[in-house]
């Protein structure tokens, strides 16, 4: 994980993060005579790379068959999601071995005290939050103790991180595992809209901080 | 001494899937399955109808059937169990794929705050005067990523309207 702070960021961490960008972002998932890209660019696309089951002999079902219910149906659904999650996890673990995260992290960190009003220091916690809930919180707390952020910027920096914790690794063993069958929109999408409504909730604790903080001000004058 | 080995894209990818796989199996599946026992025992109850006729009015306002709300509710319990419920009911025809779609950022956004309440902000310290403001936000967050999605919805051929 990009939080053990062996790895280096290099041209071909970037180049990973840019091409996991393209692959979970679906642009290349429809190839048609018209297209402008040659069909073999259907590569970077999550989906093809999935793949489908085969079907039953005789049958147009695949091994979970149709009409099934209650936890032998849920069984059977659950294994045929494995592969969209072993995938995923696969990939995103390339991007973060090749330091694919850490470049991320240096993308964002300039953006972060007038995005959100935490210092760019959070970084590392930030990029550690979207894989494990446990190790961003311990982090967190360090970065106080530590004197690092005030108690205002860790209520700031948690409520970011509260709302979808470990913001990847979920999206992608849950959302694109049990779900991404039935999306009607690029697996990447309701990801970013995650990290908007992420940016958005932190900034509205902003607000509610900055207006206590008057209150009491005016309080005490 | 002996120096680390230098791992290459193949190792990197067999570490990430055998945690896929690990998750799948250990947190994804029992997850499932718990939702489609849940999802089973709602239907032979009829408590699921009642749902869909109780909570239509409110869900309707993100073009999602009231029994919608059974995702949301097991999402805040565990992100897994609220996904497994939306396979559930994609799967039984209670939603279409346009109302998945809406879902999906809101089962991440509003996901396990039960949990997240000890692991996250109990772990970090933070302040617990703004924990309440913390849950209602993190609420709020999903309630306008469903909104986004089904706004988004528009320019991919799948109106939330013919939902």
């Amino acid at each position: 994980m990009s939080s053990e702070g062996t790895q280096k960021v290099t041209v071909a961490s970037y180049v990973l993060l840019a091409l996991a960008c393209i692959i979970f972002s679906g642009v290349f998932a429809k190839h048609t005579p018209d297209s402008w890209w040659p069909a073999w660019l259907q590569v970077f696309d999550f989906n093809i790379l999935n793949g489908s089951f085969g079907t039953i002999a005789k049958s147009t079902n695949n091994f979970r068959g149709v009409g099934g219910v209650g936890a032998r149906d849920g069984f059977l659904f659950a294994l045929n999601l494995c592969p969209s999650v072993i995938l995923a996890l696969g990939l995103v673990k390339i991007v973060d071995g090749y330091g694919g995260l850490l470049a991320a992290e240096k993308i964002i960190r300039p953006f972060f005290k007038p995005l959100l009003g935490i210092p760019g220091i959070t970084g590392l916690a930030f990029i550690t939050h979207l894989q494990s809930t446990d190790g961003a919180a311990a982090m967190t707390k360090e970065l106080f103790d530590d004197g690092h952020i005030t108690d205002e910027e860790r209520t700031l920096f948690t409520t970011l991180q509260f709302s979808a914790n470990g913001t990847i690794t979920n999206y992608f063993a849950t959302i694109a595992g049990a779900l991404q069958a039935y999306f009607v929109v690029p697996l990447g999408l309701p990801l970013v809209v995650i990290f908007l409504c992420k940016i958005m909730g932190t900034n509205i604790m902003r607000l509610i901080l900055k207006m206590q903080s008057k209150k009491s001000t005016g309080a005490e004058a | 001494m002996s120096k680390p080995v230098k791992k290459n894209a193949i190792d990197y990818f067999i570490e990430g899937a055998r945690s896929g796989w690990t998750i799948g199996t250990t947190s994804m599946l029992p997850n499932v399955v718990m939702a489609f026992v849940i999802i089973r025992i709602l239907n032979v109850t009829g408590i699921m109808d009642l749902l869909g006729e109780w909570a239509g009015g409110v869900m309707s306002l993100w073009g999602l059937p009231g029994q919608a709300l059974a995702v949301l509710l097991a999402a805040f319990m565990s992100m897994g169990g609220g996904a497994g419920m939306a396979a559930a009911m994609a799967v039984d025809g209670v939603l279409t794929p346009v109302h998945v779609t809406i879902l999906a950022p809101a089962i991440i956004l509003m996901g396990a705050l039960l949990q997240y309440m000890g692991r996250c902000l109990g772990t970090s310290g933070s302040n617990p005067k703004y924990w309440g403001w913390q849950i209602g936000i993190a609420i709020f967050n999903a309630l306008i990523a469903m909104w986004i999605l089904r706004f988004l919805l528009l320019f991919f051929g799948d109106s939330p309207a013919a939902a």
